[in-house]
């Protein structure tokens, strides 16, 4: 080790204590950032360290990446420069919960789970259905923007945060929005931090507004014989007065990794299916069976079924998982989470399907009715010699999603490594807001302190 | 102003769109709010290409600029505090596009607000943010206030209903942002810019969500004999995690006020009552206005009655969004707040108000958005009366600071604008405002976009600003 390097690691103990420091072995590895390790993981305990730590580290010109539960480093580009991992597990403390005025504030380091456990027992939750719920963390799912099937009724996050903490790049404590449920005092700086991966500040504090628990839920499956059939029947629905909570399209191939047993023998092989899932007074849940029944027979379903609370939770596992559970059935696919105007949906779907089938890919495809889905491309043989075809469907699916008819806004959220070759295979080619993000990108972290290379235009 | 620029915005716009004479610029200078500026010239620009030369012009003149939608704003977010260019948007009204499929419309800044949703009625569809000013106010302006109204509760404020905006730069480059999708990737411009009261960028095109009328609706009028009563029910409702689609609450002497204007059938004598709408499936409606009568009843209301017909609901309504302009009938002039505070503070809250209007022996209403906590106190006065008015000050800086104390914000719905950006270090620390001005810098480097406005021009002085004494009496629609 260096002698400046050795100097860091002297510097950053005093701010943290030697315990928190860990220089190699697998916590270095586990905060691999495409393919980058850092040189330290630290692990502070309060937002006054992770202050002198940014400061610290924009002195020294070095590199800092926030982490959580490690289940998104994937995320994004490859980083030009990686030097400190920030580990904020410590931070995890719930700092302020209000019940009765449904506001709750958290420090990032709080486990997904951990907290909707805790509101639950207020009968009250966060609609946060999000992917590795057993890891993440409310800052990791905030700087990814993680995509909820709950979105389509509670909204995004940035619906649904009130405000944040956090330390700026030069380590600078500052803080936008606040903790009450309406609020336009000053610049709500924190809706650019959902969905920043950690280039703007490492956050420290998460305001949201909860909700109540539905007294029941209801799930349903309709199966239909097209893309388009399954679509239309979506489209129906969204005209209709139902309140859903969650209307979600899948592929066949989606399908297969959704219902098992019982289920799945019910559904016939190569429909493309949507769950729904209405929830309320046992009345409301009714009059949603009744009325989805109805609407799934005009569309001509192939089936339509009511499913058992006990047969649902599996499902909407699975839907919440969908990301992980695809990277873990096929490592070498490319996964994209795609927002699209909801009438365009079903034709861009239909031309990556195209664009699959002319690389001899496979493609599964999750939709979600708020205009989010996830389209992955499968190499079917040998995944080795796929590399050079999964770049070639990549530029393409930027490509076809930028056609004026379709106007869809893709990234790359999932894909190997050796695939990144430049932040356009994540994030596209560049576009006319990029300067505007460049230009709120050195309000935050003029020195570039924080994960540098990460995010859009090569931020 | 410099006669060439006049003469430049002229051969840009046409001479019929600058107007300049002191007459003229007389009614530009107020908006719904005590504040005053003189702008130099009034500009009404067809297209964003007229926007981004009047911004070329206003570049090379070093003149600033400041745009303009209904002015029915209150905080002053459409007044030229430092003079220079008013860019008022009224010629910019077109609804360029109603998109049904997608439950999207595409329109102008000058689109105002009530017109779109009658614009888009008959697909079953409106535009949720309602400010009481909805038959006047513009969606621009809305945009930049990021303005809300009573069903915001259930529906969300302006931001949680942007898509895509086109924006003209201080340079005068037009940039687009979002579209129809729900998300773009990359940073979250559009919920930086929504709200960012004209000091970031001019926003030309406006790409909202529309939202499907529910198939249900129902108005509930609870009447109180006390205050406590009816704030302690508002909080059993949060409490018990019922979401109304609106709870609206108006004292006794407010109601009066409206009720000798607008004939809505409040009753005279009550301390207050609750405007309570619900909305959704028929199923969730009759059981949450059951719900929602047994807790009114629970703390003592008096009575509790629905509307029985769409012509009652709409006068309730019209009582409660014409509130303000009642007030015109008994006091010449008002000051109305909009702090926010987290909504089990209702109770202590009114009960601090009721002192301190005793304190400064002032009369103050209350009609406000109780459900979210977004209070609306409104001070009466007498402008020729300067005494009055310096205890009028004195009492909504108090307001204000309860509200702080108390967990809560500044602004609600009406916007920072040169009202209360003096106070801003009541919440914030000063790397807090350092932090928004480097990002408004990154935008408006000069200042030359609605100079004065959000953030404090002091340094950090935490005390409320002395508003000129307001030469004549405005009253929002």
């Amino acid at each position: 080790m260096s002698r400046s390097a050795q100097a860091s690691l002297s510097r950053l103990e005093e701010i943290v204590g030697g315990a928190q420091i860990i220089a190699d072995g697998p916590d270095i590895a586990a905060r691999e950032v495409c393919g980058v390790r850092p040189a330290v993981v630290v692990q502070p305990a309060e937002p006054a360290q992770i202050a002198d730590i940014l400061r610290f580290a924009a002195e020294q010109r070095l590199a800092v990446i926030p982490t959580g539960g490690c289940t998104k480093l994937a995320i994004g580009a490859k980083p030009a420069r990686y030097d400190i991992a920030l580990d904020l597990s410590r931070l995890n403390r719930v700092l302020a919960y209000d019940p009765k005025d449904l506001t709750l504030g958290v420090e990032p380091g709080v486990r997904v789970e951990d907290l909707l456990r805790a509101l639950a027992k207020e009968k009250q939750f966060l609609p946060l259905a999000v992917p590795f719920a057993d890891r993440a963390t409310i800052g990791g799912v905030a700087a990814a923007n993680s995509s909820s099937p709950l979105r389509h009724a509670y909204g995004g996050a940035r619906d649904f945060c009130l405000g944040m903490e956090f330390v700026t790049g030069e380590g600078t404590p500052a803080k936008s929005g606040g903790r009450v449920v309406k609020n336009v005092t000053g610049y709500d700086l924190h809706k650019l931090l959902i969905g920043s991966l950690g280039t703007l500040a490492v956050i420290t504090r998460v305001n949201f507004r909860t909700f109540p628990l539905p007294q029941t839920q209801g799930t349903f499956v309709a199966t239909f014989s097209s893309a388009e059939a399954a679509f239309d029947f979506c489209r129906e629905v969204s005209h209709s007065v139902l309140t859903l909570q969650m209307v979600e399209v899948a592929s066949p191939g989606a399908a297969a990794l959704l219902f098992s047993g019982e289920i799945a023998a019910r559904l016939k092989p190569g429909t493309w299916s949507v769950v729904l899932t209405a929830a309320g007074s046992p009345a409301v849940v009714e009059r949603h069976q009744r009325d989805l029944g109805h609407l799934s027979g005009v569309a001509k379903a192939e089936e339509f079924l009511p499913l058992s609370d006990a047969d649902a939770l599996p499902v909407l596992i699975q839907l919440r998982e969908f990301p992980m559970l695809m990277m873990e059935r096929v490592p070498a696919a490319a996964i994209f989470r795609i927002s699209a105007a909801p009438a365009a949906m079903a034709l861009l779907l239909r031309k990556l399907h195209v664009l699959a089938a002319q690389r001899d890919l496979d493609f599964v495809a999750l939709g979600r009715a708020s205009g989010i889905f996830y389209a992955a491309f499968l190499p079917k043989k040998d995944p080795s010699s796929a590399p050079p075809t999964m770049a070639g469907v990549i530029g393409d699916v930027f490509a076809t999603c930028s056609e004026p008819e379709l106007n869809a806004s893709a990234m790359l959220e999932w894909c190997l490594n050796q695939l990144k070759t430049s932040p356009e295979v994540v994030w596209g080619p560049p576009r006319p807001d990029f300067g505007l993000m460049r230009r709120v990108k050195n309000s935050f972290d003029p020195k570039n302190v924080l994960a540098p290379g990460r995010f859009a235009g090569g931020i | 102003m410099h006669p060439q620029l006049i003469r430049e915005l002229q051969a840009l716009v046409g001479p019929q769109a600058v107007l300049s004479s002191p007459e003229d610029l007389m009614l530009y200078e107020y908006d719904g709010s005590v504040e005053l500026g003189s702008p130099r010239c009034i500009v009404f620009p067809s297209s964003t290409r007229d926007v981004a030369g009047i911004v070329r012009l206003a570049n090379r003149y070093e003149t600033p600029i400041v745009g303009r939608g209904a002015g029915t704003g209150l905080s002053g977010g459409a007044i030229a505090r430092n003079g220079g260019i008013v860019i008022v948007f009224s010629r910019m009204n077109r609804i360029v596009e109603i998109d049904a499929a997608n439950v999207r419309a595409v329109v102008q800044p000058g689109v105002v607000n009530l017109d779109l949703s009658r614009a888009v009625d008959h697909l079953g569809l409106f535009f949720a943010p309602d400010p009481s000013s909805q038959k006047s106010c513009t969606i621009g302006g809305n945009v930049s206030e990021n303005s809300g109204g009573p069903h915001t509760l259930a529906y969300g404020v302006t931001a949680n209903h942007v898509t895509g905006l086109e924006l003209v730069l201080t340079d005068g480059e037009i940039v687009r942002i979002g579209g129809k999708n729900i998300e773009t990737s990359g940073y979250d411009l559009n919920g930086l810019l929504v709200g960012s009261e004209g000091t970031l960028a001019l926003v030309t095109e406006i790409t909202v969500r529309l939202m499907r009328k529910p198939e249900a609706v129902k108005t509930l009028l609870a009447v109180y004999d006390t205050l406590d009563d009816t704030t302690e029910s508002v909080v059993d409702i949060t409490v018990r995690a019922i979401t109304p689609a609106a709870c609206e609450m108006l004292d006794g002497f407010t109601l009066r006020a409206v009720e000798d204007y607008v004939h809505a059938g409040f009753p005279k004598d009550c301390a207050a009552v609750l405007l309570i709408e619900i909305e959704g499936l028929r199923e969730a409606v009759d059981a949450q206005a059951a719900e929602i009568t047994e807790v009114c009843r629970l703390h003592r209301a008096r009575e509790v009655r629905a509307a029985r017909t769409d012509q009652e609901r709409n006068l309730l309504w019209r009582g409660r969004k014409e509130a303000f302009g009642a007030m015109g009938r008994i006091s010449p002039m008002y000051y109305v707040q909009d702090g926010v505070i987290p909504r089990t503070r209702l109770p202590e809250t009114l009960r601090r108000i009721e002192q301190i209007s005793r304190k400064y022996d002032l009369q103050i209403g209350n009609i406000f958005h109780a459900g979210d906590g977004n209070l609306h106190p409104l001070i009466l006065f007498d402008e020729r009366d300067r005494a009055q008015f310096a205890r009028v000050v004195a009492a909504g800086g108090e307001i204000m600071r309860h509200c702080v104390e108390v967990g809560g914000a500044l602004t609600g719905e009406h916007g920072i604008g040169m009202e209360k950006n003096e106070l801003m270090p009541l919440i914030f620390t000063p790397e807090d405002l350092a932090l928004m001005e480097r990002v408004r810098a990154a935008f408006n480097p000069v200042g030359r976009l609605n100079p004065g406005k959000v953030l404090p021009m002091g340094k950090a002085c935490g005390e409320i600003r002395v508003p000129r004494t307001p030469a004549s009496a405005a009253i929002p629609a």
